[in-house]
């Protein structure tokens, strides 16, 4: 039998049993802070993400650490100014949080923002250094990508080798235009002759390409000013032994799988790269300081490296072209 | 009027105000589909994954409801999987499109999302009946595994019936074929094994295995095996069947760096590679499922899910969850003089 002050104790036990309870399990006692999801949303100016890939892990990483949920979107056409500033205001009104910004036309964004039409936070990842009054700003200059490689075809090609230049002047990125200026001014300036090829629509690249065979050039140089283009070339090079013995060399920029690739197969002689992990990482830290008005808001400035077939295994690039998720 | 009876419209009123509940709720202005991919680097799934971001826009210009598609690939991991479809729920995705990794056990993704109530597409990895049949807010999205083996079957009868001699290229009577193989767990590999080869031997197609090897549906594995049969049996391989174009893609790999010409190689999916090889010459024809319809699909049954919709007739069901997507012969024209 137990005796009255045994009841008691027994009581007493349970009462702080049922207040350890509480106390773990419930929120009635110690109440857990609510962790706030912020909604972000990118906006490219591609209609694909492509070339995005590398891009989008580093932003899902930052995304798991900084309780962010983020939605990447494209566009309809590819590099619609008009319609990237529906999407900014569109995701404004729908309730975003913060917004990121690779713009199509970087002028039309910054007065979007000067003008208050963009009342959350936005960063902007620019091709180029400029001016803004974005709550971050991500820079890759990539006018310094173009001189990059043209100094690399300086350094193994000869100056009697012509460049043809693949580029779409209709479909140009702002990224790609400076790319090309880069490159071109280096060559210009070296002594090579440049000539720019753009494919018509009903006319193909493989078409153009074949055509500039029959030209009496001898050897010529393929530079690529977009990703795509470069693995187009790559293609019809892979595709067709004899063109690609024409070729003296195939240069371009980009860091997607198939560019990878086919820079491992030597189809691709050089490639210029960026850290598009850290871009997309940085991203998204920038839009969740601004939201939490914490840490300067310096913009930053990633670099650019030149690599040939030989650099894709060395850990420093291996790691920023094959980054672990 | 007395005041009981006041009373009693009053009530009325109320009741009928409740009622119409449903009518004024909202109409919903945006979407949000999570899609886990079983794998990304698959050429097919990667096709598929391009042609359902297409039609989410298309969707999105049409009727003006934002579409936003969270695609994540589960890197052959059923468990990466598994967190994915925890994370799709926690972010509020109306609707879930998988592609799961493990057909056998899509049992712990089904709980998850009927404990939450967000209906699921599965696609290209048909789930196992007794999952499918747990809940009526599940679907499939797929081809039918043995009408894409009999049409490869099939474009390989008719060759040989109209030139023999394309077939059967030493013309000894006998077409000495190789066979790759997808997944051992995947349920169309099998079907696709079996079908394939039986309407070769009903077309009256004299055919004789040398070996065989499963190359999990991937063009490098699938390269090395070959290279070890064109070793192991030179001059003897007249006909590969592949269980897919990227394997298919691999045995072409392994004929060209072993300078062999004039083996057929049979594939299916009608890839975008695929169908390069198809142009260039060096396939000789692939199974392909229309794309355009097999997204659209996925992502009509997806939308209407999600915007409580009856699912549209221009996708009927079979037992009112399988969607069969249709499927064509793609062959290059062989030139016999």
């Amino acid at each position: 039998m137990i005796g009255k002050s045994g009841k008691l104790l027994v009581l007493l036990y349970v009462g702080f049993l049922i207040v350890l309870f509480l106390m773990c399990s419930t929120d009635l006692i110690i109440k857990e802070p609510e962790k706030e999801i912020y909604q972000i949303s990118v906006i490219v100016e591609d209609v694909r993400d492509d070339n995005y890939s590398n891009f989008r892990k580093g932003m899902d990483q930052a995304a798991v650490e900084f309780n962010a949920d983020v939605r990447l979107i494209t566009l309809y056409e590819k590099l619609d100014a008009d319609q990237q500033m529906e999407f900014i205001s569109r995701e404004q009104q729908d309730g975003a949080d913060a917004l990121i910004v690779v713009p199509v036309d970087e002028k039309e964004v910054e007065d979007a923002l000067e003008d208050k039409q963009v009342t959350i936070p936005m960063v902007i990842l620019n091709a180029g250094p400029a001016e803004s009054t974005a709550a971050g700003m991500i820079t890759v200059d990539y006018r310094e990508m173009g001189r990059q490689v043209a100094e690399q075809i300086h350094q193994q090609i000869t100056v009697d080798s012509p460049v043809i230049v693949l580029s779409e002047p209709d479909g140009q990125s702002i990224m790609s235009r400076r790319f090309l200026e880069g490159a071109i001014s280096v060559l210009e300036q070296e002594g090579y002759s440049c000539q720019i090829v753009a494919a018509e629509e009903s006319h193909g690249w493989k078409a153009a390409m074949e055509e500039l065979r029959t030209l009496p050039w001898g050897q010529a140089t393929i530079l690529a000013e977009s990703p795509e283009l470069l693995t187009e070339a790559a293609g019809i090079l892979a595709d067709d032994p004899v063109f690609a013995e024409w070729v003296q060399g195939l240069y371009g920029r980009g860091s997607t799988i198939p560019i990878l690739s086919e820079l491992d197969r030597e189809l691709i002689s050089g490639i210029c790269i960026t850290d598009e992990f850290s871009r997309g990482y940085f991203s998204i830290y920038m839009a969740m300081q601004a939201l939490e008005d914490s840490g300067n808001r310096l913009p930053m400035v990633l670099n650019s490296y030149y690599i040939e077939k030989q650099d894709l295994r060395k850990p420093e690039y291996e790691k920023m072209l094959f980054p672990v998720e | 009027m007395s005041g009981r009876k006041r009373l009693l419209f009053l009530g009325v009123c109320m009741l009928l105000t409740a009622c119409q509940g449903p009518q004024n709720e909202e109409q919903k202005t945006s979407v949000r589909i999570g899609i886990s991919l079983y794998r990304g680097d698959d050429t097919f799934i990667n096709n598929i994954r391009s042609v359902l971001e297409e039609k989410a826009k298309e969707y999105e210009r049409e009727n003006g409801i934002r579409v936003t598609l969270d695609i994540q690939d589960a890197k052959g991991s059923q468990n990466t999987q598994n967190n994915q479809v925890e994370r799709f729920i926690a972010l509020g995705c109306d609707v879930l499109c998988i592609n799961p990794v493990d057909r056998m056990d899509a049992s712990v993704i089904i709980d998850k999302a009927m404990t939450a109530g967000v209906p699921v597409v599965f696609f290209n990895r048909q789930p196992v009946e007794e999952d499918m049949n747990r809940w009526d807010q599940l679907y499939y999205v797929g081809v039918d595994a043995k009408e894409t083996a009999v049409l490869q079957g099939q474009m390989v009868v008719e060759l040989y019936q109209e030139h023999p001699s394309a077939v059967d290229l030493n013309g000894d009577g006998v077409v000495s074929y190789v066979l790759l193989e997808g997944e051992s767990s995947h349920q169309d590999s099998l079907i696709r094994t079996e079908w394939s080869i039986q309407t070769l031997k009903d077309g009256g197609v004299p055919i004789e295995k040398i070996t065989g090897g499963i190359a999990n549906w991937e063009r490098s594995q699938a390269s090395a095996l070959m290279e070890q049969w064109l070793a192991a049996y030179p001059d003897t391989i007249e006909l590969v069947v592949s269980n897919n174009d990227d394997m298919a893609l691999g045995a072409i790999d392994a004929l060209d760096r072993a300078g062999v010409t004039g083996v057929n190689v049979v594939g299916i999916d009608g890839t975008t590679p695929g169908m390069e090889a198809l142009e260039n010459g060096k396939l000789l024809g692939t199974v392909s499922a229309n794309k355009e319809i097999y997204a659209s699909a996925v992502m009509g049954l997806a939308v209407s899910c999600a915007m409580r919709e009856p699912i549209p007739e221009e996708y009927p069901l079979t037992d009112g969850t399988y969607y069969w997507t249709p499927q064509e012969i793609l062959i290059r024209q062989i030139n016999t003089k």
